[in-house]
């Protein structure tokens, strides 16, 4: 008992060493621009004398102007004017002694109070679980750390409740892993708090089905046509995940070549189709193709959906030689595209040639005429290139 | 040590991210074990040992302690320096785990563990949080360097008589 006693009051001597001063306020909260009266206070006992004091902000020193004695040992300083605090753990106020010494410091927590969060949107994978992200109002956390807390509740009946797992889909964001109800709206939204107070978001209301995603495609397959060396075929499978779901699906494909790192996206919403030809692409060239979905209309619902993630990079490459230009058809549909280009070059021709026919004599037999002209101009130039090349 | 003085980045990191000046004398903060002693040359190996043990283990609980203030008041959104923190406090782990087992291997007394902070840090204003976070990593970086000597000095080619048994072939030495 005796040890515990002797040892209590070894501390106190120790706390009186290691604080020869006290600064009040400790660790205010302040609005930017207003101003800061504080006072260092030296123990009555300590040859300490508020004459010998100054103070630092951040490590430099306040002007002695800014300083009042009040007493033998006691000095204050008045910093009018407050900035936003320099770093997230607060500004440094310290009382020093003549020699440079730490006697006492307190931390300033400057800044202003934080703003309506905005853009609440949110998404459920699958019908499973439902994540929102947010933006920040303009000041955000520019001074101040803000507490960020989303609640939700069913719209007529529910009581609130408070999201738990934050920062899963970026730094504004919080994921509700269960226990969400299907076709009754929930109402969502944001409450930021920091030292300086409370605000709060606007309330979005949605039903869980007009929010659905779905998971990348795990399963894109690519493979050649044949020996078509200017395609490729992607066939991919609806998301296993919303089979038992009444649901539509809009698909779209991009793709790019190995050695450049653009894609190219070359089908909008690609109706409930499973599978696509590439056409039109360099010949004995790899491709890397992506996949992605957006399950809609789920048990009905009238909005858009929201597209996956692209699914990983499949690779395949064409056969060598062919032709030019990408263009992605459903199965068959090259044909049609083959055609429309040959027709525009046929028109093109008819403007030349065709007024010497005369209109009486469009027929078949003026497309064959400018096949076999075509043919005979093909022929000329591969001779033209064979004899360069000789 | 994994090649690098834990503490030492972290200390930089911590002067930097909390406006502190890195030439302010800590010297009056109490409660962290400092490496320096007066009497380094003339301690047994048992008594190195024991020094080091205990003295990684204050800094498991002082880090501990660094990381939940940083968490909570002092830079609540830092995730990256909350980690290094954490990665700090894994290889002091590790080191005390390792000192530990050197003393059992050599038949040393493992000293008795004190479990708790030697000091109640609630009552501290947040300024003395910073300065007790700079003094722990300052005093950690100077302890590494001297846990490199000591273990030095125990791996040292043994005289006669010196160390009794078979266990001089200190892993250590690998």
């Amino acid at each position: 008992m005796m040890k515990v006693f002797l040892l209590g009051l070894a501390l106190l001597r120790v706390d009186s060493l290691m604080y020869p001063a006290v600064i009040s306020p400790q660790d205010p909260t302040l609005l930017i621009g207003s101003s800061l009266t504080a006072s260092c206070s030296v123990g009555a006992d300590s040859s300490l004398r508020a004459e010998d004091l100054y103070w630092t902000l951040n490590g430099r020193r306040l002007p002695a102007e800014a300083y009042e004695v009040l007493s033998a040992t006691a000095l204050s300083v008045t910093i009018p004017n407050l900035n936003g605090s320099q770093q997230q753990s607060g500004d440094n106020l310290v009382c020093h002694s003549k020699d440079g010494g730490i006697l006492a410091g307190s931390c300033l927590y400057v800044g202003l109070p934080p703003e309506k969060p905005t853009n609440i949107s949110c998404w459920s994978k699958n019908l499973k679980d439902l994540t929102c992200k947010w933006a920040p109002g303009t000041e955000g956390e520019t001074y101040l750390h803000t507490n960020y807390t989303l609640k939700y509740k069913l719209r007529w009946y529910g009581r609130d409740n408070t999201c738990q797992q934050y920062h899963t889909a970026g730094q504004y964001s919080c994921h509700i892993p269960k226990d969400l109800a299907l076709f009754t709206p929930y109402e969502i939204w944001v409450e930021a708090s920091n030292r300086l107070g409370v605000a709060v978001s606007e309330v979005v209301m949605l039903d869980i089905v007009d929010v659905v995603t779905t998971d990348p495609h795990s399963n894109v397959h690519v493979s050649r046509v044949g020996d078509l060396e200017d395609q490729l075929s992607v066939r991919w499978s609806a998301p296993p995940a919303l089979k038992d779901f009444l649901f539509q699906a809009k698909y779209q494909i991009q793709y790019r070549v190995e050695d450049s790192s653009e894609w190219k996206q070359v089908v909008d919403n690609v109706g409930n189709q499973t599978s696509c030809r590439l056409a039109g692409l360099r010949p004995g060239t790899v491709y890397f193709v992506q996949v992605r979905c957006n399950p809609f209309g789920i048990y009905g619902s009238k909005k858009a959906g929201i597209w996956s993630d692209w699914s990983n990079p499949t690779a395949a490459s064409t056969p060598r030689n062919g032709r030019a230009a990408g263009v992605c058809e459903p199965k068959n549909g090259e044909h049609n595209n083959t055609l429309r280009r040959e027709l525009k070059q046929f028109f093109g021709w008819m403007r030349k040639h065709g007024s010497s026919y005369g209109c009486a004599n469009l027929s078949i037999k003026m497309y064959d005429q400018w096949r076999v002209s075509l043919q005979k101009s093909h022929k000329t130039r591969n001779q033209v290139l064979s004899g360069d090349k000789s | 040590m994994g090649g690098s003085i834990p503490g030492t980045s972290c200390t930089l990191s911590q002067v930097e991210k909390q406006g502190l000046d890195k030439n302010f004398n800590l010297d009056s903060m109490d409660g962290v074990p400092t490496a320096s002693t007066e009497q380094w040359s003339e301690a047994s190996d048992a008594e190195r040992l024991r020094d080091n043990l205990k003295a990684y283990w204050a800094f498991q609980i002082l880090l501990n302690e660094i990381l939940e203030e940083q968490r909570s008041s002092l830079t609540p959104n830092d995730l990256d320096f909350h980690e290094s923190i954490q990665s700090v406090l894994l290889q002091v782990s590790a080191l005390a785990y390792q000192l530990e087992e050197l003393m059992v291997m050599l038949e040393h007394n493992v000293p008795a563990r004190e479990l708790e902070g030697a000091r109640d840090a609630h009552g501290r204003g947040l300024f003395e949080k910073k300065l007790r976070g700079m003094k722990v990593l300052q005093e950690l970086a100077q302890w590494s360097v001297r846990s490199v000597r000591d273990l030095h000095q125990l791996s040292r080619p043994v005289q006669t008589g010196d160390i009794p048994h078979a266990s001089c072939c200190l892993a250590l030495k690998k």
